[in-house]
């Protein structure tokens, strides 16, 4: 039988362990959100200012 | 969290750096196809009203003042 859980101390091939990964992936995934907000709210002013579908 | 091991094997001084230029340089095209392509984008760019909008709206001046006069002559 196979492990299913996989060792949380194994270094991976980048040199990163799995909780080390998901500690980038979680600042990874924050700065998108942030930069996902501020392109709504530029993309909200450009269609209330300007010609954009109208 | 989901895909969070993704940085268990691709190294993130690739990954991000490779992840950062496609959002660069894909919504740089769409920007820039946009004021190719339309021509109501370069205008807005150049940063005054179009003339076809100073046309319009000096029509509607014109328009709408002989029926103001008529409304408040009716009125009287």
């Amino acid at each position: 039988m196979s492990e299913t859980k996989s060792d949380p101390n194994k270094v991976w091939p980048t040199g990163l362990t799995e909780a080390e990964s998901e500690e980038i992936h979680r600042h990874v995934i924050q700065g998108t959100q942030i930069f996902g907000f501020i392109a709504v709210l530029a993309h909200l002013f450009a269609y209330i200012y300007s010609p954009w579908l109208k | 969290m989901i895909y969070g091991k993704l940085w268990c094997v691709v190294k993130p001084s690739t990954g991000i750096p490779l992840f950062l230029s496609a959002v660069a340089v894909s919504s740089f095209l769409v920007h820039y196809m946009l004021l190719t392509h339309t021509s109501w984008l370069p205008k807005y760019y150049e940063g005054k009203a179009t003339p076809k909008t100073a046309a319009v709206e000096q029509v509607d001046k014109v328009a709408a003042t002989p029926t103001d006069t008529i409304v408040a002559a009716a009125k009287q």
